[in-house]
Formats: C-alpha cells, structure tokens, sequence
C-alpha cells in the first residue's frame, strides 16, 4: 500500500495543510475561551445556594455531557436559521464548541474549588472578609493551581473535538486533509498528514501541561490540614 | 460569677444549639469580662468547640443572646463581618494560607479588611512574627514550617487584626510535644498583655499560670467553673473529678 505514498502530493499539498493548521490552532484557543468563561459562569452557578441555579447549572452540563458533539453542532447549525440567526460556520463552529467544552470546564473548576479544605474558607470568614474577598484572596488562588492541569487536557480535547467542524465547511486541519482525499483520490495522504499535525498540537499541549504542573509543583499546594 | 445585668466582653444568656435532634449547647449562661482569660475544658464531644464557634458566628445559635463587644448577634443592626474583625480566632489546624508567606498571611486581612497601608501592615507583621519567635521565617512558605511555626504564624495572624479578643480552638492538640510549649508560652504573653481571650484546651499547666476561670463542659452543658485552683484541687462534681483523672493520670 505505502509503496504509492506520495509524499509529493503531500508537499505540495502543505500550504493548504499549514493554512488548516493555523485555523485550527485559532479556532480551538478561541473557543478554549470561550469555554473558560461558560465553564466559570456555570460552575458559579452550581456553587449558589439558591437552588434554581444549581438545577439550571446542572442540567445543562448534563445535556451536553449526555448527547454527542455531533449532535450539538448540527443542533447549532441547522437551528440557528430556523430562529433567524444565519451565522458564518466558523462563528457556529466556535460557539458549539465553547458550549460544549464549556460543560465540562465547568466540572473541573468546581471540583477545584470544592478541592479547597473548609478550614481555608473559615480562616477567611474569621478575619472578617466577604465572600467575595475570601474567593479572590484565599479560594481561588489555590483553586486555579489544582485546575491547570485538567483544564490543559481538556484543552487537547478540545482540539482533537475541532476536527467536526470540517464537517460544517470549516476549512481547519481535517478538512485540508478531505480537500486533498477527495481531489486526488489520496485518503492515506490526506488523512496521516493530519494525523501528524494533531499530534504535533497535542505534544505541544502536554509540553505546556508538564511545564505548568512542574512550575506550580514547586510552590506548596496546601498546607498539613 | 455571671451578673444578668452587666454586660461583659461575651456574654451567653441561655444560649441552646442543636445539630439535628442532638443539643450540642444546653442553656449557655457564661460572661467572660475584658481582659480575662477563661479556659474550656471537657470531653471530647462536649460542645466546648461549638462554643467558642458560636462567638465569631461560625456556628449559628438557636435560642438565648449572645452578645459579643456590645452587639447582639443574630441581630439585624449586628454587621457580624465587622465584628469578626475584633475577635481572632486561631484553629486546631492552623489554617495557614498555604499560598501565602508568613508574612503574607499575616498581612492579608489587615491590608484588604482592616484598609490598613500595605506598608505599614507589613512592618506590624514583621514586628508581629519577630514577637512569636519567627523573624527568620517571614518569606517562608506554611509548607516550609513546623506545625508549632505554623500555629504561632497563626497567632501573629489573628493579632495582625489589634482584635479585642482571641478565640483558641484546641491549638495545641495537633502539635508534636515538643512544639507545644513554644505555642503556649506565646499564648502566654498574649494573655498577659490583657487580651480578653477563651482558650479550648486540654493544657492544665496554662490554665493554672494564666486563666482567671477554668469552665468545664460534659455533653453540651457547662458543669462547673471556679478558678483553676479550685477546679484542680478540688473539683466539685463526679463527671469533672473522672475528667481530670483521666488527663492528669499521666
């Protein structure tokens, strides 16, 4: 099979290959934003007390953590006109993907904060501090130590999710692999070059994982209670 | 010992607290007066900690007053943040920042609570950490200390705050032995510069150097309270007669 590998069609290929790349790497950080706040909003939400924010909060995590990826960007993209709203593929694209990740961003900081002994909260309690000091003096502070990790690994799967907006027309990596599968009949071609490329990404992403858990493992995490 | 109608630094008039069906305080009557040392003692389970809890509202009460500094709690009018500024209260477990130096952590609350110049704060802490033995460990993180370096850390905290009263909740039970002494010779000076403190303690040998009364409690009601002379040597009832037999066996 490999003896009609053409690494010449790949070459030739490759400023589509590079161009897909590059919207790739734009598409997902812009939609890790975008996840990061959902996911910041909802997890605020699921801390409340008041429970019809806790019930929203947690049925929406659970209906996207419930329903393929898939689904939810079709939802989004055939749903959208029918409510009037005709948006470019790439801006659907990035929404369900920031909904989605969202979801699970949300899991992550609030087991993080929840991940905060209760002797840190009543510490700040006792000092007369306000809620909102204590989050941003005390809580949070430690809270974002504990997520780097998680949230970088949601960040590789979040990049690895990005590959089903080709599937809207979104000309990222996978569909610069498509383009050249199907003008010249090259599946392998196609398909391995992007296969080197998200691995590429994803080394690159776990690079940065190990830095971060290196650099914060040198600062203490927690005190002994 | 209690007067009804002055009002002391603390004061518990019939105060009752229950976690579920368990009443964890039974008709609380206790007034602790400025500048006096009263310290706790009692089983474990006897409701010693909820007490001292109860006074900067980490705990809720359920029926009775308890009026801290003047103010009632529970009271609308009463601002409890404000008043938790006044009352330091240090934890069996430290409670450190662990993402904060020492130093840090005794400025954090005086800097964004008490408003105070963040260099002035600093110099109070340093003077605060040099005054519990700890001058050399200002940049030092929680992690780094020993848990008698982290529990006076935790005293310098609290006094960051120039509060009017200390809270101790058992803050030498999670101490090796021979950090003990450290911490309790700090409480010591505390207590003799006139801090108006309540100390939840096992440590017989403090209580008879600096405690005006000594207040035993058994299942959520207070038994007995004499000063510790009296409650030592001869104490009045059988439940504290067992107690002390158990802890001074040794």
């Amino acid at each position: 099979m490999l003896e009609n590998f053409s690494f010449r069609t790949i070459i030739e290929y490759l400023p589509l290959f590079g161009q897909g790349l590059i919207t790739t790497v734009w598409l997902s950080a812009l939609s890790f934003a975008g996840a990061l706040a959902v996911g910041i909003v909802l997890a605020a939400m699921n801390l409340q007390r008041g429970r019809l924010f806790r019930i929203a909060a947690k049925a929406y995590i659970d209906a996207v953590r419930a329903t393929p990826l898939l689904a939810q960007l079709y939802f989004l993209y055939f749903g959208l006109p029918r409510l009037g709203l005709v948006l470019p593929e790439l801006v659907v694209g990035i929404i369900a993907l920031s909904l989605n990740s969202g979801a699970y961003v949300a899991e992550i900081i609030r087991a993080g904060i929840l991940s905060i002994p209760r002797g840190q909260v009543e510490a700040g309690v006792a000092s007369g501090m306000t809620y909102v000091q204590r989050m941003r003096l005390v809580i949070l502070p430690q809270a974002f130590k504990v997520t780097i990790p998680p949230l970088l690994g949601q960040a590789i799967v979040l990049v690895k999710d990005s590959a089903l907006l080709s599937l809207i027309s979104v000309s990222e990596l996978t569909r610069a692999g498509q383009l050249l599968a199907s003008d010249r009949f090259m599946p392998a071609e196609g398909f391995i070059t992007i296969a080197a490329f998200y691995l590429l990404l994803y080394y690159g992403l776990k690079g940065l994982a190990a830095l971060s858990s290196r650099w914060l493992g040198l600062q203490p995490a927690r005190s002994s209670t | 010992m209690t007067n009804a109608t002055k009002t002391g630094m603390i004061d518990f008039r019939g105060v009752n607290k229950w976690f579920g069906s368990l009443n964890v305080l039974k008709d609380i009557t206790l007034s602790v007066e400025p500048r006096e040392v009263v310290v706790v003692c009692g089983p474990s389970g006897s409701g010693k900690s909820t007490l001292i809890r109860c006074i900067n509202g980490l705990e809720a009460i359920k029926d009775g007053d308890l009026v801290v500094d003047g103010q009632r709690l529970g009271d609308p009018a009463t601002n409890m943040t404000q008043l938790r500024t006044e009352i330091g209260f240090v934890f069996q477990s430290f409670n450190l920042y662990p993402h904060k130096t020492a130093l840090e952590n005794v400025t954090l609350a005086p800097i964004h609570v008490r408003k105070i110049p963040r260099a002035e704060a600093e110099q109070a802490g340093r003077d605060l950490l040099a005054k519990v033995g700890l001058a050399d460990k200002i940049n030092a993180y929680p992690s780094q200390l020993s848990g008698g370096q982290q529990q006076r850390v935790a005293i310098a905290r609290c006094l960051g705050m120039r509060p009017k009263i200390m809270l101790f909740d058992e803050p030498t039970s999670a101490l090796d032995p021979e950090m003990i002494s450290e911490v309790l010779d700090v409480m010591v000076a505390v207590a003799e510069e006139g801090m108006t403190m309540m100390v939840v303690t096992h440590e017989m040998g403090f209580a008879r150097k600096v405690a005006q009364r000594v207040v035993f409690m058994d299942a959520g009601a207070i038994v007995e309270s004499g000063t510790p002379e009296e409650f030592f040597s001869a104490p009045k009832t059988d439940r504290s007669r067992a107690f002390l037999s158990k802890i001074l066996r040794h």
